[in-house]
């Protein structure tokens, strides 16, 4: 267990390494920068996207309008060894915009989620069971919380600080937020 | 499933999940920037392209402010700006108005001010590229389109100078084709209790003043429960339901357009209740927010009761009823919510309601000079003491009672009384602040 760990604390700084190189390469004008970012950074972007706004069509808006800002903003970026949190931050901004379109349109679109994924092939039984439990059992923000340690790989720390909570908060919902899915799972 | 388990089983069923958008990301991203881009040539084309912008934006800045390089900036702030709309941006200028710094103070702040750097420019220009990017953002639109300029000077003088010449510029500015825009606008000087607040619930000293002034004249509202409403909201709130706001300049008005409007509300409670429009009297609408909705609030009389309504202001749902014998007419003290109509209504309200008021005699309750002193001899207080702020007829759990509230030497009393037998039900007292 102690190995497994130690693996995937270090994939997660040569990532950040790797996903700065992404960004400049995008900021040169290569898009092959471009492809392998949103093969590494998607799923954190889309599942935060999801968990905010718990409707598919909104949250591929955001996914994909996520990176075309990242496109146009790869020239500007400084890289403060966190390119994780640029993106995310990026994500909630637009996550909010999406919050407030749906405020003044008054459109609150379904939870078509569930039947959206039984329609993916690469998605196994298993992964609609645990997307459902994660989806379902979770109040928004431990689902936002877990949905950016599990598949974005941040720590609890870079979690307080991107949504603006402190982190007793984040670690007593995160674990709050383990023990309701382990009972369903 | 330990702990990792889970979360790699997690991770792994949101990567089969995300759809593969890549190709649209480029061809939107090509679309963005008006031509077709061959993939040999994108390095260049590109690269080149975002010189030229970043060119021309250093360009305007220079132009604006003439000086993006400000090595010689003098950096005493003289005067702090605010602009509320929801984003929260506050700008400090030095004696010569030029930009210190512009700080957003909440998200949508952020991304109104983006990756522009103002530091040396002229406040003007700065404040036109701030209002610029709140219309580009969607922030200011035809169905929220009010914003608050604070303006915090050492010198009075000068600060009303700003305060009048920004709004004047901001509101020209908020004049397009489709909407007009709210401007309200104020002068104010810092105080502890103004500074907690703002950092307590960051937002800018203006928005909280303005709060704190609308708290203050409608006590069912609480700071806690206003803070997070946009200046839109705000504006709708005290213009609607007769706030009046000191050293505050209006100018436009708020708009209503996400609302459903006064005239949908009035139709919805007349279905509501079941009574035909010409039948009733004493009309009265206010907008109000109340349990975290916005309402219209909706009074009339109605064969001699008096019927008050909340209608959600989005959907247009009834979501509280009350009715009431009609008796106000009765009320004779000054600061009662119920005595603030105009005399030629309050004439009609006697005349429309003589029959409900007749049967006032004779209803078998003790009727409100009773009630009043039965408070007064429980408080051990005499008439000429205390100054009466309620005295109103009501229904509590099935029982008919008169609530009664009124002041004497800094304390507030609230009482209770069974309107049949005028014991006491309740009472509270505590220091009016």
């Amino acid at each position: 267990m102690l190995m497994i760990c130690l693996t995937s604390v270090n994939d997660i700084r040569s990532d950040s390494q790797m996903l700065d190189d992404c960004i400049r390469a995008m900021a040169a004008g290569d898009s092959s920068g471009l492809a392998q970012l949103y093969e590494q950074v998607s799923p954190a972007v889309y599942g935060f996207a999801l968990s905010v706004l718990k409707n598919r069509h909104d949250a591929e808006d955001v996914l994909q309008d996520c990176f075309i800002n990242a496109l146009g903003g790869a020239a500007g970026y400084r890289s403060a060894g966190k390119p994780m949190a640029w993106l995310l931050t990026i994500t909630r901004n637009l996550c909010m915009q999406k919050l407030r379109e749906r405020r003044r349109s008054l459109d609150i679109p379904e939870e078509d989620w569930e039947r959206y994924i039984e329609s993916i092939d690469r998605v196994t039984p298993e992964d609609r069971l645990v997307l459902t439990e994660v989806m379902r059992t979770l109040s928004d923000e431990e689902r936002q919380i877990v949905v950016l340690h599990a598949v974005g790989g941040f720590k609890h720390r870079e979690i307080a600080e991107l949504m603006e909570m402190p982190l007793a908060t984040v670690l007593s919902k995160y674990s709050r937020s383990i023990k309701k899915l382990r009972k369903h799972l | 499933m330990s702990k990792n388990k889970l979360e790699s089983r997690i991770k792994q069923a949101f990567e089969n999940a995300t759809p593969d958008l890549l190709d649209a990301i480029l061809q939107k991203s090509e679309q963005q920037k008006g031509k077709v881009v061959y993939m040999e040539q994108r390095k260049n084309r590109t690269a080149a392209m975002r010189w030229l912008t970043a060119a021309a934006a250093a360009l305007v800045l220079c132009i604006g402010g003439f000086g993006g390089y400000s090595a010689y900036i003098n950096l005493a702030v003289d005067s702090v700006i605010a602009l509320d709309v929801n984003p929260s941006i506050e700008v400090e200028v030095n004696s010569k108005e030029r930009v210190i710094t512009v700080t957003p103070l909440n998200e949508d702040g952020k991304v109104v001010v983006g990756d522009m750097d103002f530091k040396g420019s002229d406040l003007d220009v700065t404040v036109n590229a701030l209002i610029g990017s709140m219309l580009r953002n969607g922030y200011i639109n035809d169905i929220s389109n009010s914003i608050l300029l604070s303006v915090d000077s050492d010198d009075p003088a000068k600060g009303a100078e700003l305060q009048s010449r920004l709004a004047d510029e901001i509101n020209v500015l908020l004049q397009t084709d489709t909407f007009s825009g709210a401007v309200l606008s104020q002068n104010l000087t810092s105080d502890g209790e103004l500074d907690a607040l703002a950092e307590q619930y960051g937002i800018t000293k203006g928005k909280a003043k303005l709060i704190q002034q609308i708290v203050a004249q409608n006590t069912m509202h609480t700071f806690d429960e206003l803070a997070p409403l946009s200046i839109n909201e705000l504006n709708l709130l005290s213009s609607r339901s007769g706030v009046s706001l000191e050293n505050i300049s209006s100018v436009g008005s708020a708009s209503d357009k996400a609302y459903i409007g006064e005239a949908a509300a009035k139709a919805a409670v007349l279905a509501y209740a079941g009574v035909n429009e010409k039948d009733i009297t004493d009309y009265e609408a206010d907008m109000d927010y109340e349990r975290g909705v916005m309402v219209y609030e909706i009074e009339f009389n109605h064969g001699g009761r008096e019927y008050e309504y909340d209608v959600d202001a989005v959907t247009g749902e009834v979501i509280r009823s009350d009715s009431d014998r009609d008796d106000d007419v009765y009320d004779d003290m000054d600061g009662d919510r119920d005595d603030n109509h105009s005399s030629p209504l309050k004439e009609q309200n006697t005349s429309d309601t003589a029959q409900g008021a007749q049967q006032n005699d004779s209803d078998g309750y003790i009727g409100k000079d009773a009630a009043k002193s039965a408070a007064l001899a429980h408080a051990g207080l005499s008439v000429e003491q205390v100054k009466f702020v309620k005295c109103e007829r009501d229904r509590e759990d099935g029982r008919v009672v008169y609530e009664i509230e009124f002041k004497m030497g800094g304390m507030e009393y609230e009482y209770e009384i069974d309107a049949s037998t005028g014991a006491v039900l309740k009472y509270d007292k505590e220091r009016d602040d």
